[in-house]
């Protein structure tokens, strides 16, 4: 291992060092926990020679201790790699968990999987109120590794804005487009790239912040002399330098996708929807024009330059005015921010930290206070409690007694 | 009051319209309402039929779509058609023989109650209850709690029963200015009786011909202010054990970092190192793909001498948890040695 991504320099959350301390308290926990977590045969794989039964014996005590605090609820959903529980302590059944029952696979027969693996490794050591909490980590008798998430009741972030039952306005999208940044920006500060950033990846919690979550795919920044894969991040939020086979690349590729993120959900559309990974970089072109070696230093060297963009027509950018046609909620610094965020050349592209020194957040509207927030369901949710509310004591309206007062209220005209 | 007074209104109806009102009733009607002269209640007894209107006699028989309004000053009931006539060229005196009291036409409304005592004490009590809205958790104890309900009530009592009105009136006006200025201390406030103005301005100022409310209200507040400058005074009414109010704080401004910062304390990031990345940093695929040599540094230099902020004797002291206890328990003070997984 090597890196220990979130530990040091010491994250200063808000406040005084009192949350520090509760912090560091939660870290050391973690690594407690995901010690014991990996199957009891590979901690005794390890032991020193002198006692491989008691070493193996204190593995399997340990997982029982933080197996034994969660109970299965019923099941929440089923994917191809695992099976989502709903959980709760056992010694306090208000307190929900969602427990991440991964399934061993035919390719992995001996191990974990690489994305349990990445998302233990990533997850256990990284704490901000944007990104997931990874609350313990056991395995059961069959060997199958139980991730305790916690549990998000509000659903995707792509769900919300993909109903239209639900307004939201600009404040809002500050909001959360503030959440996601921030998210980033820790991810980054520890040197771990996330790499699937998605609205599908965005889930809402119960105060209605944002949480990033799915690490599958994180990685810490590499080394100059080590290769990354270029075949990562869905899509629609891809930079163009994956397309064109970048093998060097740092926190910038998260960035594009942050600003398709807050692209999409201002426009409640895909801002760059395409059908094949070969047509997206048309899909690109079409918005951001051709790039020359002028404004993206190098370019003609990426691997894919020559069959993906030699020769191509040259093409100018969309002007902004088709940016503010295009994205009204955000005024003018969102905009500006997204634009910053959707630039071409990465070495221009705006960093995390750079994002959150933007005007944009600054400038009016203030971004919305989390409680009030939309969230999905709770306009349903409201109506359907309003016409119960309404049909309370099976009351029939007469309208001969409709305009006399029942009930003397002095406080009334309060 | 009202309860006395809804079941003589709505039980003995038919002996209100044969005689008027019952004993209990009629003494409350006289003290409360303004039927001073002798005369008045017999008379009134018998047009009070709903059916006809006191001004213009018109009855209910003749014109079907009739409306009664009354008008929260003196609660004298007159037809729409009264009220159109008499007030729609600005106040006017209640036509009712010696009611003096001048009305305007908006502020005439329909009764909600038919008994008019219970429509005024409704009246009243809702704008008592509108100055004097403390919760009992501004209380100290429940014992001021219920002090300031009794003086409350007190309050109710006398503007229903007609005693000590201006005093009573004013002292409940000066409560709710001072609570306005207690909730917005920056609103700017009319500043009574400015110096040497004062004695010029009195001078006319009784002379006042069509009183606006406001007018009224600093003429009264500023009659009240200048006989007693008390704190009490000042504020209308003093209650023991209130607490003061708390004021909220502004909102701060908006921080775009959630108040997070990571800072390395134990060592600093220089721009430039010699090291073998210095060669590669200018070839293309580095720079065309948006890797940063600074971020390089940093992320080694963290990997190297991040360690130096933890400080375990201080987090082992915090922890107090079980979960450590495991370890060094079962470990028996030998290095429990696990390899890394990752």
């Amino acid at each position: 291992m090597g890196m220990s991504p979130a530990v040091s320099p010491r994250p200063n959350p808000p406040g005084s060092s009192a949350p520090v301390n509760a912090a560091k308290a939660k870290s050391l926990v973690h690594l407690v926990h995901n010690k014991t977590a990996p199957s009891p045969s590979l901690a005794s794989a390890a032991t020193t020679p002198g006692g491989p039964d008691a070493d193996e014996g204190l593995a399997e005590e340990m997982n029982d201790k933080v197996a034994n605090q969660f109970a299965f609820g019923p099941r929440l959903g089923e994917g191809t790699y695992a099976t989502v529980f709903r959980g709760h302590y056992r010694d306090d059944p208000s307190k929900l968990v969602a427990i991440k029952k991964m399934k061993k696979n035919a390719e992995w027969q001996d191990g974990i999987n690489l994305d349990s693996l990445r998302e233990m490794k990533y997850l256990a050591e990284l704490h901000h109120p944007y990104l997931i909490e990874l609350i313990a980590v056991f395995t059961t008798k069959d060997e199958n590794i139980n991730l305790v998430l916690e549990h998000l009741p509000g659903g995707e972030l792509q769900d919300l804005w993909q109903d239209k039952t639900i307004a939201y306005g600009g404040a809002d999208v500050k909001a959360w487009a503030n959440m996601l940044c921030q998210a980033v920006w820790w991810l980054h500060e520890n040197f771990v790239l996330h790499r699937d950033i998605k609205s599908n990846n965005i889930i809402i919690a119960a105060d209605n912040s944002l949480k990033l979550a799915d690490f599958g795919l994180a990685r810490t920044f590499a080394n100059p002399e080590a290769d990354m894969t270029y075949n990562v991040i869905t899509r629609f939020y891809r930079p163009p330098e994956l397309f064109l086979g970048s093998t060097h690349y740092g926190g910038c590729v998260d960035m594009w996708s942050v600003g398709c993120v807050i692209a999409e959900v201002a426009i409640r559309e895909f801002f760059l929807p395409s059908a094949t990974d070969l047509a997206h970089l048309g899909v690109i072109t079409e918005v951001f024009g051709v790039p020359t070696e002028q404004d993206w230093p190098g370019l003609s060297k990426l691997r894919f330059w020559k069959e993906q963009m030699e020769g191509l027509p040259p093409k100018r950018p969309q002007p902004l005015s088709w940016w503010k046609q295009r994205m009204p909620l955000i005024g003018d610094a969102g905009i500006d921010l997204v634009r910053g965020l959707l630039t071409m050349d990465p070495s221009k592209r705006l960093s995390a930290r750079q994002a959150l020194d933007h005007h944009y957040w600054t400038s009016l509207p203030r971004p919305q206070r989390k409680e009030l927030l939309p969230k999905k369901g709770g306009k349903e949710g409201e109506k359907a409690m309003g016409e119960q509310l309404k049909r309370v004591g099976g009351e029939i309206e007469s309208g001969r007694t409709d305009k006399v007062a029942r009930k003397l209220d002095f406080g009334a005209a309060r | 009051m009202s309860r006395v007074a809804r079941p003589s209104g709505a039980s003995n109806r038919k002996a209100v319209e044969d005689s008027g009102a019952s004993n209990l009733s009629h003494s409350l009607h006289s003290m409360s309402l303004q039927h001073q002269s002798p005369s008045k209640p017999a008379r009134a007894a018998a047009d009070s039929s709903p059916e006809v209107c006191q001004v213009c006699k018109s009855s209910r028989y003749l014109n079907q779509h009739m409306r009664f309004l009354v008008n929260p000053e003196c609660y004298h009931k007159m037809c729409e058609s009264c009220v159109d006539r008499i007030f729609s060229h600005g106040p006017a005196p209640c036509p009712i023989a010696g009611c003096k009291k001048t009305l305007r036409k908006a502020r005439f409304r329909m009764q909600t109650f038919e008994d008019l005592k219970v429509e005024r004490e409704v009246d009243i009590r809702r704008r008592v209850a509108k100055v004097m809205n403390k919760q009992e958790v501004d209380f100290e104890s429940l014992r001021d709690y219920n002090d300031y309900l009794e003086t409350v009530e007190e309050i109710t009592w006398n503007l229903i029963l007609k005693i000590d009105v201006e005093q009573t009136e004013r002292r409940l006006r000066a409560f709710e200015e001072a609570q306005k200025a207690e909730l917005n201390p920056n609103a700017p406030r009319r500043v009574m009786n400015a110096g040497p103005d004062t004695s010029t301005l009195s001078d006319t100022s009784h002379v006042i011909l069509k009183k606006g409310g406001t007018q009224r209200r600093t003429q009264t507040a500023s009659s009240g202010n200048t006989p007693d400058p008390s704190g009490a005074e000042e504020r209308g009414f003093s209650f023991k054990g209130l607490k003061k109010r708390k004021v909220p704080e502004p909102e701060k401004a908006f921080d775009p970092w959630g108040g997070y910062s990571v800072d390395a304390l134990y060592y600093s990031v220089k721009d430039e190192y010699d090291h073998k990345f210095f060669a590669v940093k200018h070839e293309a695929k580095f720079y065309a793909s948006g890797y940063k040599a600074p971020e390089y540094y940093s992320h080694a230099l963290r990997d190297a001498f991040g360690g130096l902020g933890v400080f375990l004797n201080e987090e082992m002291a915090d922890l107090k948890l079980n979960a450590i206890d495991v370890p060094l328990a079962v470990g028996g003070g030998r290095d429990v040695e696990m390899n890394d997984v990752f």
